[in-house]
Formats: structure tokens, C-alpha cells, sequence
């Protein structure tokens, strides 16, 4: 069987800029993969790429079978099952909580009302705001907000979960509510690509860490080798400077 | 100079012409509010072809006066029509609620592409990741957005078509400011008139920014 997620040798352009030169890797169903490195290394592009937010320039992608840099794949389809986080949340300041992740699954017609409503505060629950389901976004702390994102993502009942830096937008003291979140959903199973910056988290949680600079994969390790025994200087260095302080 | 006097006179005038302004206005406001969106899109379609279209009507609009377009529409067209071999003539009030239409569109097409481009561009990324598509997308959670960013200028453009649709009076239209000038020739009375004519656009304007005001503080995001 071949992994879930097939990325074969990715390029990617913006005007003259080569941001992605050329990356290929492999994600297995289940696994959880960081992506680390420093800012401008591609690795939102990367990830951005997986559900074609960003149209690659060259190369291929393979998500759950579905050749999904083929312009003749309806996106639309495949992106209902990879769900994702943003840094700055984007909820919908409009709709209140519950609508929020009701929104999707009505409108793609896949639930009743009904359906979706029960749907929604049992995600509620799970990420411990059930309290909240009727208030405003705005209403909300940013650790709250990103909570909400997650539920609403996984409203789609995705078997893919994209994360792109889901903490760096918050205080610090509601990291620890996001990651706590993350890694239940790690823990039943879900297939997750997290680029971030809490290298506790990829210590913790991750098979596999990818570190990327200059738009290339530099190296490539479960975490226990990577954060002990980094082969590439480049991750060495980079290592250094962010466990420092 | 009589004001009370010139208002017992001129009131059961201007009640009448009310009713035409107020008539011409909100047709033309709920047309052009439609006609606005649909020029928006175009404007900002993906077809060179579309957005050509819109960009020449807005142009045309913005960059020549009113009243040279009420005059275009009641009598340029007309005539041209005519000597394409159709007999087509429009009353005033027809006229006058086609120029105000095209006249208002075009700028509400401005004003909704705007606000749709106001809106954080992370809002189409959630709504796309979801596996909406575009046109879901822009239904559920970009326009929603838009119309409550645009309402105070779309509430501008509402009180800027009120006072436009005075201009309509000379093709005949019988509004609030025709009714003003026929009592005007007939008695002389200019000051007491015109006074009271302001007046009246003053009450209009201050009903409908109140009104608005209330909207606008109920949709708040």
C-alpha cells in the first residue's frame, strides 16, 4: 500500500522566487510529521500546497490515492477530507461558535441540521467549550479561537489534519490548551502534517521532523535522532538557536 | 416671504411630488443594488471579456454628469431608437428611474468591490479548506462579511440617489422638486419655496440616516 500523502518533487515559484526546490517525501496514514525551520523556508508553502491553497508550480502530489495536482480532480472533494488550521485562526466573525462548524457540512449538504448541530457540540466538547457554543468568535481568547478552528475542521470528519503554525499567534499561556488538543487528536490517529515552532510538541508528538531550509527537505529523522543528533550543520545551527533560550 | 402662509399652499404639493421622489428612489436603489452586484462580479471575474464590460459602464457613469445622463435616457435613446425603426418613448418616470438605476449601480458596484476586498483573504482560505467552492464560498462567507463592511458607504450612496432623484424633474418628472418649481413661477415665492424644499430633503435624509444608524448597529460583527 502506498503512503497517504505522496509528495514528488515539488516546485514551487512566486513570480522568480523559487520558495519549494524540489520536495519529495512520504506520510503514512496515522503518522504525525513536523515541519521545523526558519521562517521563509518554505514549509507553510509545503503545506499550503497539500490542499492546493497554493497551486504548485511542478511536480506531484498524492493524497489519499487522488492525483491531486491534476487539473482534472475536483479539489473541492478532496479537500473535504484534509482538514486545516491557520495561524490566525479565520473564524467566521459572522456566525456564532456553533455555526461556525456547522457552516461546511450544511452547505456541501453531507448533514441535516439536525446532524450537524449534535455534530458540533459534540466537537465542542471534545475540545472543551461546550459552553461557548452560542458566542461570537470575538468573544473568545485566541487559545479558545484555535480550539474552535480544530472542531470545525474535524466537522469535516477529515482523515487528514494540516496545521500551519496554529500557536504562533498566541499568548503564551494558551499554547498549552492547543497542543493538549492536538495531541489527543495524534493519539487516535489521525494522519497530521504541523508546521510549528514548539519543538516540545515535535519531541513529544511527532514520528517523524522534517527540517527544511532554502525550500529544500534538509533533513529528515524521528525526533529522538534529529534533536540529539542533528546530521545536517544547517539543522544543527538551527537547532541551537531556538533550544538556547 | 410668507413662510407660513407659502406652506398652508405648498405642503398638499410637495405631500404629492413626495410620494414620486420617494417612489423613483427606493426602485431604483433596490435595482441598482441588484444591477451593482452583478457589475461587481464582473469586475472581478477570472474572463477579460467581463470584466472589460463592467469597467467600461462604471466608467461611463462615473465620468459623465447626471443630468447629461437623464437627458441621454429621455431623449438621445429614444431618437436613436426611432431612427432604428422602433417607436419607443418613456415617460419621465420611466426615465428617470433607469438613469438613477445606472447611475447608482455603478457606483454601488464600486462600493461592494471594495468591501469584498476588504475582506481578510484568510476567510476564503477557511472557507475553500473546507471544500467549499468558490461560489459557496463567497455566499456564506465573504458577502455576509462585505455587506455589513460596505453598509455606511451604501448608505451614503442611498442618500446621494434621494438628492439625485431631484435632477429628474427636468424631464418633467412630477417629484417633490417639480411640484417647488411650478408653485414657484406661479406665485414667485423663492425663498419660502426653496426654503421648504430644503427642508423637506433635510427630514427625508435625517429619517433615513436614523433608520440606517439602527441597521447598521444590529449587524454589527
Amino acid at each position: 500500500m502506498t503512503a497517504q500523502i505522496v509528495v514528488n518533487n515539488l516546485h514551487k515559484y512566486f513570480g522568480n522566487l523559487e520558495v519549494l526546490k524540489g520536495i519529495s517525501l512520504e506520510i503514512e496514514k496515522g503518522q504525525v510529521v513536523c515541519v521545523i525551520g526558519p521562517s521563509g523556508s518554505g514549509k507553510s508553502t509545503l503545506l499550503r500546497c497539500i490542499n492546493r491553497l497554493e497551486e504548485p508550480t511542478r511536480g506531484e502530489i498524492v493524497v489519499d490515492d487522488i492525483t491531486i495536482t491534476d487539473p482534472k480532480e475536483d479539489i473541492n472533494k478532496v479537500r473535504r477530507h484534509i482538514g486545516m488550521v491557520f495561524q490566525q485562526f479565520n473564524l467566521f466573525p459572522h456566525l456564532s461558535v456553533k455555526e461556525n462548524i456547522m457552516m461546511a457540512p450544511l452547505e456541501l449538504k453531507l448533514k441535516t441540521k439536525r446532524e450537524a448541530e449534535q455534530k458540533a457540540l459534540e466537537l465542542l466538547e471534545r475540545v472543551g467549550l461546550l459552553e461557548k457554543a452560542d458566542a461570537m468568535p470575538r468573544q473568545l481568547s485566541g487559545g479558545q479561537q484555535q480550539r474552535v478552528a480544530i472542531a470545525r475542521a474535524l466537522a469535516m470528519e477529515p482523515d487528514i489534519m494540516l496545521f500551519d503554525e496554529p500557536t504562533s499567534a498566541l499568548d503564551p499561556e494558551m499554547v498549552g490548551e492547543v497542543l493538549a488538543v492536538m495531541k489527543e487528536l495524534a493519539a487516535m490517529g489521525m494522519t497530521m502534517v504541523v508546521v510549528t515552532h514548539e519543538m516540545g510538541f515535535a519531541k513529544d508528538v511527532a514520528d517523524r521532523v522534517i527540517f527544511m531550509d532554502e525550500g529544500i527537505i534538509q533533513e529528515e529523522a524521528p525526533p529522538s535522532e534529529i534533536f540529539t543528533n542533528p546530521k545536517n550543520p544547517r539543522t544543527r545551527g538551527f537547532l541551537d538557536k531556538v533550544l538556547s533560550v | 416671504m410668507d413662510l407660513g402662509k407659502v406652506f398652508g399652499e405648498l405642503n398638499p404639493l410637495l405631500l404629492i411630488g413626495l410620494k414620486m421622489t420617494i417612489a423613483v428612489t427606493v426602485l431604483s436603489l433596490i435595482l441598482a443594488f441588484a444591477l451593482g452586484l452583478v457589475t461587481c462580479f464582473l469586475t472581478l471575474s477570472r474572463k477579460p471579456v467581463l470584466r472589460w464590460i463592467s469597467k467600461l459602464y462604471v466608467g461611463l457613469i462615473r465620468g459623465t454628469p447626471l443630468l447629461v445622463q437623464v437627458f441621454y435616457i429621455f431623449f438621445a435613446i429614444p431618437q436613436l431608437l426611432q431612427f432604428l425603426g422602433f417607436d419607443v418613448r418613456l415617460t419621465p418616470f420611466l426615465a428617470g428611474l433607469i438613469t438613477l438605476t445606472l447611475n447608482a449601480g455603478a457606483y454601488m458596484s464600486e462600493i461592494f468591490r471594495g468591501a469584498i476586498n476588504a475582506v481578510n483573504t484568510g476567510q476564503m482560505e477557511a472557507a475553500r479548506s473546507l471544500g467549499l467552492n468558490h461560489g459557496q464560498a463567497m455566499k456564506k462567507v465573504i458577502l455576509p462579511q462585505a455587506l455589513r463592511i460596505c453598509l455606511p458607504s451604501l448608505v451614503n450612496q442611498f442618500i446621494i440617489t434621494l438628492k439625485d432623484s431631484s435632477l429628474i424633474s427636468v424631464i418633467g418628472f412630477a417629484d417633490i422638486m417639480y411640484q417647488a418649481k411650478i408653485y414657484q413661477g406661479r406665485t414667485m415665492q423663492s425663498f419660502a419655496t426653496y426654503t421648504w424644499v430644503a427642508v423637506y430633503y433635510l427630514v427625508l435624509i435625517a429619517i433615513l440616516t436614523y433608520v440606517a444608524k439602527q441597521v447598521e448597529r444590529k449587524v454589527k460583527i
